[in-house]
């Protein structure tokens, strides 16, 4: 981590990117609602990816020079790994690259028909999420531990909503639950939900929404077992890899639905 | 220096006994359409270009090996050279002009394989597993026997129900998927006289092997006469059920069914002759009258009852692809095989 | 150990089994439809159980619950150390040399039968009568095929990922891979992967070929579920071995080892790894579309609900087009390795022949269309892929004028390795040079699903793999074992093996050119190819007969095969340096690059310098 920052000044950073971020995402929105201009969407998209990766996964540490220390070291070891979890998300990310077209494939320009406004407030649940898991790391990095399981406690449950909000409602899983919620958030009464079985644009939603939401899970137990391993004091300013990991891990689960929100709710014609 | 010379010749005549060796083979079938004069000009050229290339490599790497083989009881190392940047450029840059070369002859070739006649005849193939049926539009007859007339292009418009086939007739040369969902296309000018075989290329179940048919290019006078008399009984039979029955049952069905008392080699499904009426034994053991309803039932779900001695290889479409009305007429059709 | 064996075996049976022992309905009809989402995950839940009641994920559990376990466990002695999760790379580069034999043998076994079958024309032992595992002989003849175009080719990244883990560490002077378990993970969920592919076959088989292209694969009897999650597990070995080598090759090398002073094969593998790290997602991805259009009728290739079956097509061949360049770059890599060995001289431009690895992998992302010519995707897209296609000959064009110029005046010297080296460089040219005719579009047209373009990839299959494997089999194991393979009958092997494969593959491609489609178990006679297939199919078995004879030579060298502890070839390469077999730990002394790796043939050049302790 970079440890040339203090602590406020690396806080203050994470709220600046939030801010950029959380604007480009209504921008986002509006543009889809006011032009629904496809190119302009995916560069706002580019933009916000870029912001997350350099900013809330530190991408450029992947150079860090950490040739004086010994092969054995801490430091090279760590190197390594965080060398082999990006090499993972690099793979990882051909799967939801593979979905993404699919989807222009399947769809073309249309889209399905969704609660606009639902999928705004779940974009924006899971984009508050990564601001908290960048304040909980950060803290960790300044060996906060208390102020960790604080954020991290908050990040979770924030995924959690998001994956309710996604698996639970979004899917109409369970109507009674669903129907309320989504006609407050303005849906008119008597929408025929998609089924993953009807058409082959129920399908594709469905699998990319369940294939993300499935690393949101997954991202919640890696997140879960470094809260329980860093509750019993394992993590220190110097030495909290598995808590870089973990974030890096959420950070990403992020940047793909920066991704897929668009491609689901904004680009396109509806049919 | 010497080394080269002789090399040079070895491959230059290595490159002629490989090219003339293998082309006075014969190594494509006649060629019997003009899409495959481009085709087979094209391969000429590739032929010269494997003949050479193998012996550019295989030459001198022979050659090496017999001058610079270590002999006996002989220790030391070879010469001490790393590489050579001209030469290495050099063969870096000559293959691409190559390469740009038989691009663009592939594309030329392409676009003459892919050139469309205005005056072109229309023929709509179907396919399902695996029977083909060849529909002519313009005189209102299906058939499956394919008869082109010769020196006029045929644009075959073609589909398929269930999954993907691919039409094939080798002498044609072209070749061209059935994919469900979606029209596809293939332009064929037939210029040879003869039978051949349509023959589907691309694995689409069981029988695979066995989906061919008959192609048969004649003089176009010919072609009228069939043509009107297929068409003449097209219009007569479709005045019945078992006449409008037996042309369903030729596209759908007769690829496995067998409507004499032999069975179809290949695909093992029960023959038609005497079927209605008759008791059958089913796998379980039990047995059952053909009547009306066990003929539906076998049709819109081939796996209820499975006759004994067969796999359950019968297709499970005919649901959507059968109208009621169709199934009526196909059944009507059965009933007078008797 | 049989013991042991079987209780592993049925732990991972079981879950599968249990789903089939409640399940109420006869267990070969295909109306499943609640029984098969039964045995996909029961298939799933195995892999997972059979890895982990094998020890293999017991670190990271430790690590969940805070508790931290060295990387490196001491293995136990003699051969037992090859049947447990051993950390060791040497180890589990032969567990996987192992499990590639073993199925080479697998798959090969099961192209005997079919080749059986297709001796003459008309059907004769796979009949319609014949009946194994519910299946008639059509049926059969297609699970057959299909199943050894996959299991070959799950042997190939087996192979691949032998020579990957056994070498590049040994070569870049590492004590073992960036992430010991995860390399152990990767070769354990290969068996299980192997075990699904095979059960395939008995549950109900599938005819759709190795490409398993729907709307067929859609409806294939069960057996495609087992095949898509045998192909899915091995898609993770692949994935996580190559993430391991390309952090191992870009944190663990010796000093002063830059990247031009690699040994030519860690190009080779980066490249290699490149590919399978990303595109392996994509055939994962497009069988777990299948499989859930099987199980949840999601209609992504479903023309009835608007899917498009020519979508799996571009999908599929994301991945399988570049895979072919994963089986092989690391074979090319080993003929680049050994020529200088064998020929007394340096590589002949190095550089350009490390570059053009990684020229052909980039290049082979954007060519996979090359197998939909006629697949009745957009028109316009042939000709673009028809030049991207043709481009790879340019990298690999490359190599082969390299190398005649690397053997050009040497001192060449043709033991076993060296004669299946020149071997690989024969066939595969033939495989190569038979690529450009399918390349371009008009042509394919007439080519594609031929046996000529069966007989382009078993050239391809053979030279780039088959032939190195073996070349670097012989030329490597005095270092894993310590003993000499035996040269006569591995002269034998080869001049029985070479003949009899190029008599393969030549036939392959003249029928095919004359018609013989492929895929078929039955042609028809007025063809006139029985004898040509007669020939085959003799053939076929030859080359059986020569690979027995190896696996002979295998056995008694490993028994008693004459000792060979130093540096056996006289290379120049670091693992040579030190006693043979390698020190559990490999080297004791950290050694340094100070020259260039293939300086053969100049007086008092080094490559590498050991450490000595008190320097440090
Ligand atoms: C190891 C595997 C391997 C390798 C290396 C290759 C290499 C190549 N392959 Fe092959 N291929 C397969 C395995 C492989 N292939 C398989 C398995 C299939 C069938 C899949 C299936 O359907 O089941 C297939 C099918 C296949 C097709 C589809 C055929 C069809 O189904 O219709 C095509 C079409 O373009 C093709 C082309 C090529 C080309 C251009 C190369 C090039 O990379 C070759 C480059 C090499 C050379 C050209 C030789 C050396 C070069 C020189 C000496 C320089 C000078 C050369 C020139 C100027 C031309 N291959
Ligand atoms: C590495 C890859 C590889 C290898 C090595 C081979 C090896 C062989 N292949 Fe195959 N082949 C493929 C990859 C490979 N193949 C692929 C990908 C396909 C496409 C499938 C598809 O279309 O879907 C294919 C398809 C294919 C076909 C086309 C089938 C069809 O289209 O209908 C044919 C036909 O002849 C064939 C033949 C053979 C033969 C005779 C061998 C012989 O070389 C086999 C030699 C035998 C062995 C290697 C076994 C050795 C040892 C023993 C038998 C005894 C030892 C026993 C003990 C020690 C216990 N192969
Ligand atoms: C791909 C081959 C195939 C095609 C095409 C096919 N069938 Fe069948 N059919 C079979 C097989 C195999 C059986 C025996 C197994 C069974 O009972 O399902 C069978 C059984 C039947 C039976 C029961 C026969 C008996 O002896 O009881 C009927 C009726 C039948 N088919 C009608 C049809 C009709 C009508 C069509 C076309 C619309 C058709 N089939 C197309 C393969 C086919
Ligand atoms: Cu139809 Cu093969
Ligand atoms: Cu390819």
């Amino acid at each position: 981590m970079h440890h040339t920052q203090d602590k406020s000044s690396a806080l203050g950073q994470g709220v600046i990117i939030f801010v950029f971020l959380g604007a480009l995402t209504l921008l986002e929105y509006f543009i889809a609602v006011a032009v629904n201009n496809t190119p302009l969407l995916i560069v706002v998209a580019i933009v916000k990816a870029a912001l997350v990766l350099y900013y809330y996964m530190h991408i450029g540490s992947l150079n860090d020079d950490d040739h004086g220390a010994g092969h054995e070291s801490y430091a090279y070891k760590t190197g390594t790994d965080r060398l082999g979890l990006w090499l993972f998300l690099l793979s990882d990310a051909f799967v939801f690259l593979g979905l993404g077209v699919a989807r222009f494939n399947l769809l073309g320009l249309t889209r399905p028909e969704l609660a606009q406004l639902f999928g705004l407030f779940v974009t924006n649940v899971l984009l508050i999420s990564s601001f908290s898991m960048n304040r909980a790391e950060t803290l960790m990095a300044h060996g906060d531990t208390k102020g960790f399981m604080n954020w991290s406690l908050i990040t979770m449950i924030l995924g959690l909503g998001f994956f309710v909000g996604v698996v639970v409602i979004e899917w109409h899983t369970i109507p009674a639950i669903a129907e309320p919620v989504l006609i407050l958030f303005g849906e008119h009464a008597g929408f025929v939900p998609l089924t993953a079985s009807g058409t082959a644009m129920g399908a594709i939603f469905f699998m990319m929404t369940g294939m993300h939401a499935f690393h949101v899970l997954t991202g919640l137990a890696l997140l879960q077992v470094v809260r329980s391993k860093a509750g019993k004091g394992y993590y220190s300013a110097e030495k909290h890899w598995g808590v870089e990991a973990a974030t890096i891990y959420w950070h990403f689960v992020d940047v793909v639905w920066i991704f897929f929100y668009p491609a689901l709710y904004l680009i396109g014609k509806l049919v | 220096m010497r080394h080269f010379v002789i090399v040079s010749i070895l491959t230059a005549a290595m490159t002629y006994v490989i090219y003339v060796g293998l082309t006075s083979l014969g190594l494509m079938p006649v060629h019997a359409s003009t899409q495959a004069t481009s085709i087979d000009w094209l391969w000429d050229w590739q032929m010269r270009a494997m003949s050479f290339l193998f012996a550019l490599i295989v030459a001198p790497m022979s050659y090496a090996l017999v001058v610079f083989h270590r002999r006996k009881g002989e220790t030391g190392e070879g010469q001490h050279f790393e590489g050579n940047y001209n030469l290495e450029i050099a063969w870096t840059v000559l293959p691409l002009f190559a390469v740009f070369a038989f691009a663009y002859m592939g594309a030329y070739s392409l676009g003459e394989v892919r050139r469309l006649d205005p005056n072109a005849m229309v023929i709509r193939v179907h396919a399902v597993q695996w029977n083909w049926t060849f529909e002519y539009p313009d005189y209102g007859f299906s058939s499956d026997v394919l008869h082109l007339p010769i020196n006029r292009q045929i644009r075959l418009l073609m589909e398929s129900t269930d999954v993907i086939h691919s039409f094939w007739v080798p002498e044609f040369r072209v070749k061209q998927d059935l994919v469900p969902g979606r029209v596809t296309e293939l332009l064929i000018t037939p210029d040879r006289l003869g039978a051949y075989r349509v023959r589907c290329a691309e694995l689409c179940g069981i029988s695979h092997s066995y989906m061919e048919d008959d192609v048969l290019v004649e003089e176009t006078a010919d072609f009228e006469e069939w043509a009107l008399e297929q068409q003449a009984i097209a219009i007569e039979a479709s005045k019945t059920p078992e006449g409008r029955g037996r042309i369903l049952a030729a596209t759908y069905c007769l690829g496995c069914h067998s409507i004499t008392s032999t069975q179809l080699s290949g695909v093992a499904a029960p023959v038609w002759l005497g079927l209605f009426g008759k008791t059958e034994t089913l796998q379980d053991g039990s047995s059952v009258v053909v009547d009306e309803a066990y003929l539906i039932e076998s049709i819109l779900n081939p796996l209820a009852r499975i006759v004994h001695g067969f796999t359950p290889n019968m297709p499970q479409t005919f649901a959507n692809t059968l109208s009621a009305d169709q199934i009526n007429d196909i059944i009507a059709f059965i009933k007078t095989l008797k | 150990m049989g013991g042991a064996l079987f209780v592993t075996l049925m732990r991972w049976l079981l879950p599968i089994a249990l789903p089939t022992v409640f399940s109420p309905m006869p267990l070969f009809d295909t109306q499943f439809f609640f029984r098969e989402p039964a045995w996909l995950f029961g298939g799933l839940m195995g892999v997972l159980c059979f890895v982990w009641y094998h020890g293999v994920m017991d670190d990271w559990y430790q690590w969940a619950r805070g508790i931290d376990t060295p990387e490196h466990h001491e293995d136990k002695p003699g051969i037992e150390k090859y049947f447990g999760p051993s950390l060791d790379h040497k180890v589990i580069g032969i567990q996987y040399t192992v499990t590639a034999l073993a199925l080479l043998v697998i798959g090969g076994t099961f192209a005997l039968i079919f080749r059986t079958e297709l001796a003459a024309s008309r059907l004769q032992f796979l009949t319609l009568e014949f009946r194994l595992f519910e299946q008639n002989g059509l049926q059969l003849y297609n699970s057959l095929m299909s199943l050894h175009g996959m299991i070959m080719i799950v042997s190939i990244l087996l192979g691949v990922a032998a020579m990957m883990n056994y070498l590049v560490p040994l070569l870049i002077g590492a004590h073992d891979m960036a992430f010991p378990r995860l390399n152990a993970f990767s070769f354990w969920v290969a068996p299980p992967a192997a075990i699904l592919l095979v059960s395939a076959l008995i549950l109900g088989g599938f005819d759709t070929g190795w490409t398993g292209y729907p709307p067929l694969s859609a409806k294939a009897p069960l057996g495609i579920d087992m095949f898509f999650l045998g192909v899915f597990t091995a898609g993770w070995s692949s994935i996580l071995g190559s993430l391991n080598l390309i952090a191992t090759t870009l944190r663990m090398r010796a000093k002063g080892m830059t990247a031009f002073r690699m040994p030519i094969f860690v190009w080779a593998s980066i490249a290699t790894s490149l590919i399978a790290l990303t595109a392996t997602q994509l055939i994962g991805l497009s069988f777990q579309l299948v499989a859930f259009q099987r199980v949840l009728h999601m209609g992504f290739f479903d023309p009835d609900k608007g899917g498009n079956p020519v979508l799996f097509q571009h999908l599929f061949w994301f991945y399988s087009h570049p895979a072919v360049y994963v089986f092989i770059l690391p074979g090319l890599g080993i003929v680049s390795e050994l020529l200088p060995v064998f020929a007394r001289k340096p590589l002949f431009g190095y550089k350009w022949i490390a570059m053009s690895s990684l020229a052909i992998a980039l290049v082979g992302f954007v060519v996979w269309a090359h197998h939909m010519f006629t697949s009745g995707m957009n028109e316009y897209l042939r000709v673009p892929f028809m030049y991207s296609t043709l481009l790879v000959a340019i990298p690999t064009g490359v190599k082969f004028f390299s190398w005649v110029a690397t053997i050009w005046g040497g001192k060449i010297d043709t033991p076993t390795p060296m004669l299946f080296v020149l071997g690989a460089i024969v066939v595969f040219l033939l495989g190569g040079i038979t690529g450009p005719p399918n390349a371009t579009v008009s042509v394919d047209l007439h080519l594609h699903d031929t046996y000529y373009v069966v007989g382009h990839f078993h050239d391809t299959l053979f030279g780039g793999f088959v032939f190195p494997f073996f070349a670097a089999l012989y030329f490597w194991f005095p270092k894993a074992t310590g003993k000499r393979m035996n040269e006569t009958l591995g002269k034998i092997h080869f001049w029985l093996m070479t003949p009899a494969f190029l008599t393969l593959s030549f036939g392959m491609m003249r029928i095919g050119l004359l018609g013989m489609r492929r895929r078929i178990a039955d042609y028809d006679p007025a063809l006139g190819f029985d004898n040509m297939h007669l020939v085959l199919t003799i053939s076929g078995f030859l080359i059986a007969l020569s690979i027995l004879i190896f696996f002979y030579n295998l056995v008694i060298s490993i028994k008693r095969g004459e000792p060979a502890t130093g540096n056996l070839w006289n290379s120049r390469s670091p693992e040579w340096q030190v006693v043979s077999p390698m020190p559990a730990h490999n080297y004791d002394v950290p050694f340094e690059v100070v020259g260039e790796p293939y300086d053969y043939g100049l007086a008092g050049s080094k490559y590498i310098e050991f450490i000595t302790p008190k320097k440090k």
